[in-house]
């Protein structure tokens, strides 16, 4: 689903050049719920960005679900962005002065679905995530762990093969936090690709493979058997490497 | 996606709306005060009759004295004398021609109840009437046995037949004017060309209508004096067949040729005129015969003066300055939407697609500026219009300026929009999606 080798991120201003990520190496497969974890400033954000094709990588290899992203121009990287990869933010993201219909409307716009077929993935998307009957509201009237769901259903709503979460529980209050994590675990389990960003060990605990990342590297990989059993993508993952 | 963008623009105006109230009214108010100097600029030097620009044409020969004068020299004359206006009159060039000179004369009523009072009119050949595409309510014009003969008829404009006759058809009455009793053969239903062409010199571009008009032919016989200026360079003889004999220029002439492109037909007759005319000693100057269209007539009685011309600049530079500060407002209006660009970005737009959304968000501020700035327009002109009876008639707005007001408008928006525009496209989503 995801590979990167020898990839390097370096950051230049006149004075100063920062490295990072130097080298990254990572193997993502199909269904996979990895979770990353690692210092402030190890990297781990700038791998994310560049993972979601936010930010351009200085040198390296970096294929996404079999294209190769390397030099593609800000319109193809837009395109694969919307059409392969949903986001999830620590600080959620919505959209304030739209309503939840409308927040989960905007990635599918983009994409280009006729008035129907939105209407039938904003549905869809907001009743997984038990939000169906407050689809006119705004943002501002939810909880934050309500607008962290209406997050993962406008992440979810285009149908992305990778879920790419930043902290998304970092916000949130250990109950709510358990139900986003559970949510997403049940999306996992689906079939969808998950690459979270986390601090909290326990929940990278919870992944079926964990990666530290110190000083732009990958130090240390822990394999762990498949947390959910059923989902036949998970079976892979214990074969991944880093 | 225009429609998405637009519904998003127009609730875009919602967002801010102080911010939004502030920058649709800067525009509207640039907006207006561009659009009504260009208004009265528009009407003063359009043109009435676009159509026959390039086969209508005003014949200037210079018939001044040798006195003071060096060759290319152009006399600044713009009146005909007497002989050569008739002399062109007679000279079958052109599918229409007609002299003309305004007469005043004492009208008469039939009707008791309305004494007797003072009125300006034209003396023409009927060949004025087609020429200048006038109207008719009732009748027709006179015929061209009249012009042969000098027969006293008459065509009233339609204010003046309502004066005199009320609601009902007046052609076929007589009518004393100047103590002479003149047949009716039709009455003009209204017609106001702006600027008036046809009398610039005398009454004014933007002057009153004439009451009445009779045969150029009749005016002459009865020795009706002209209502208008005169300019004379030479000697001349007392009495009406002294100023008719004299090189005194107060005739103004008009041709209509078959069909455009036929300019250099008529020059050639001017030029072949007064090389003959000069033969016979009555021109003394080598001075360029000249021809002037409708539009260069405009321009060369400069209808449009100095201080409009200016009034417009000014409008536009205070256009300009509301610009700059459209812009500001669209800046601190659209850096706040950082956040949401850096969202949008990643949830597939690409720069192009954030350019297009905010690229209409100003398009539908310009449109919002040009509904305040058109009612705000309207305002202008009515307070314009009070200044003077001229600028009365050129404070009107029309169907070119209206759409221009829109035009205008979201131009103003989008040229004010291209640099927050530019800035909104350049919003590094990662660092937005990671600073909420």
């Amino acid at each position: 689903m995801l590979r990167m080798q020898n990839l390097n991120k370096v950051y230049r201003t006149h004075m100063i050049e920062t490295h990072a990520l130097r080298g990254f190496e990572i193997h993502v497969k199909q269904g996979e719920f990895v979770t990353v974890t690692g210092p402030s400033g190890s990297g781990k954000t700038s791998f994310l960005n560049i993972a979601g094709l936010l930010e351009e990588f200085t040198d390296g290899e970096y294929i996404l679900d079999g294209v190769n992203v390397k030099g593609m121009n800000d319109n193809a990287r837009s395109r694969l962005r919307n059409e392969k990869l949903g986001f999830i933010f620590q600080g959620f993201n919505l959209i304030p002065d739209l309503s939840l219909f409308d927040n989960v409307d905007v990635p599918l716009r983009y994409r280009g679905y006729n008035s129907a077929e939105r209407r039938e993935r904003i549905e869809d998307a907001l009743a997984k995530v038990g939000l169906a009957s407050r689809m006119k509201h705004y943002p501002a009237e939810l909880s934050g762990g309500q607008q962290q769901r209406v997050a993962i259903a406008r992440a979810l709503a285009g149908s992305p093969k990778l879920l790419l979460a930043d902290e998304p529980t970092g916000n949130l209050d250990t109950q709510m936090a358990r139900g986003v994590m559970e949510l997403l675990e049940d999306i996992n389990a689906q079939g969808t690709t998950i690459l979270m960003v986390t601090h909290d060990p326990e929940l990278a605990l919870r992944s079926q493979r964990n990666v530290h990342i110190i000083d732009g590297q990958v130090s240390d990989l822990v394999h762990k058997g498949p947390t959910l059993a059923s989902s036949p993508a998970k079976a892979g993952s214990n074969t991944a490497t880093a | 996606m225009f429609q998405y963008y637009f519904l998003l623009g127009l609730r875009g105006l919602r967002r801010n709306p102080a911010l939004t109230a502030l920058m649709v009214l800067t525009l509207a108010i640039g907006v207006a005060a561009s659009i009504s100097t260009l208004t009265i600029l528009h009407v003063m030097s359009g043109n009435p009759l676009p159509h026959k620009n390039d086969r209508m044409f005003v014949p200037l020969v210079d018939n001044s004295s040798l006195s003071g004068y060096t060759p290319g020299n152009e006399s600044g004359d713009k009146q005909l004398s007497y002989r050569d206006a008739v002399n062109f009159q007679n000279s079958k060039i052109g599918e229409r021609r007609s002299v003309m000179y305004g007469v005043g004369g004492a009208i008469e009523p039939a009707r008791k109840d309305i004494g007797a009072f003072s009125s300006q009119g034209l003396a023409a050949y009927r060949d004025f009437f087609p020429m200048f595409e006038t109207p008719f309510l009732y009748g027709q014009p006179w015929s061209a046995a009249d012009d042969a003969a000098g027969t006293d008829v008459i065509v009233l404009s339609r204010k003046l037949a309502e004066k005199l006759y009320g609601d009902s058809n007046p052609v076929g009455q007589r009518m004393t004017l100047m103590g002479f009793q003149f047949q009716i053969t039709g009455v003009l239903d209204k017609w106001d060309p702006v600027p008036r062409i046809h009398r610039i010199i005398g009454s004014g571009a933007f002057g009153s209508e004439d009451s009445y008009f009779i045969p150029f032919t009749s005016a002459i016989r009865h020795q009706t004096a002209h209502n208008g200026s005169m300019s004379c360079s030479g000697n001349r003889e007392p009495g009406f067949q002294g100023t008719l004999d004299s090189e005194c220029t107060w005739m103004q002439f008009w041709f209509e040729m078959a069909s455009d492109g036929q300019r250099a037909e008529l020059q050639n007759y001017l030029d072949s005129y007064a090389q003959e005319q000069r033969k016979l000693g009555r021109l003394k100057r080598a001075a360029p015969n000249r021809l002037f269209s409708i539009d260069e007539w405009l321009v060369h009685l400069r209808v449009v003066g100095n201080d409009n011309k200016l009034s417009a600049w000014l409008a536009f530079g205070f256009l300009a300055l509301c610009l700059v500060n459209t812009i500001g407002l669209l800046l601190a209006k659209f850096s706040v939407r950082a956040s949401e660009v850096g969202i949008r970005r990643a949830l597939g737009a690409s720069r192009s697609d954030i350019f297009r959304q905010f690229f209409i968000e100003t398009t539908v501020i310009g449109l919002a500026g040009g509904v305040l700035g058109l009612l705000l327009s309207f305002g202008a002109l009515a307070l314009i219009g009070m200044q003077s009876k001229q600028l009365t008639v050129a404070a009107h707005m029309d169907w070119v300026m209206l759409a221009m007001t829109f035009v205008l408008s979201v131009a103003a928006a989008i040229l004010a929009g291209l640099l927050p525009t530019w800035r909104a496209c350049q919003v590094t989503p990662a660092i937005q999606l990671k600073s909420q």
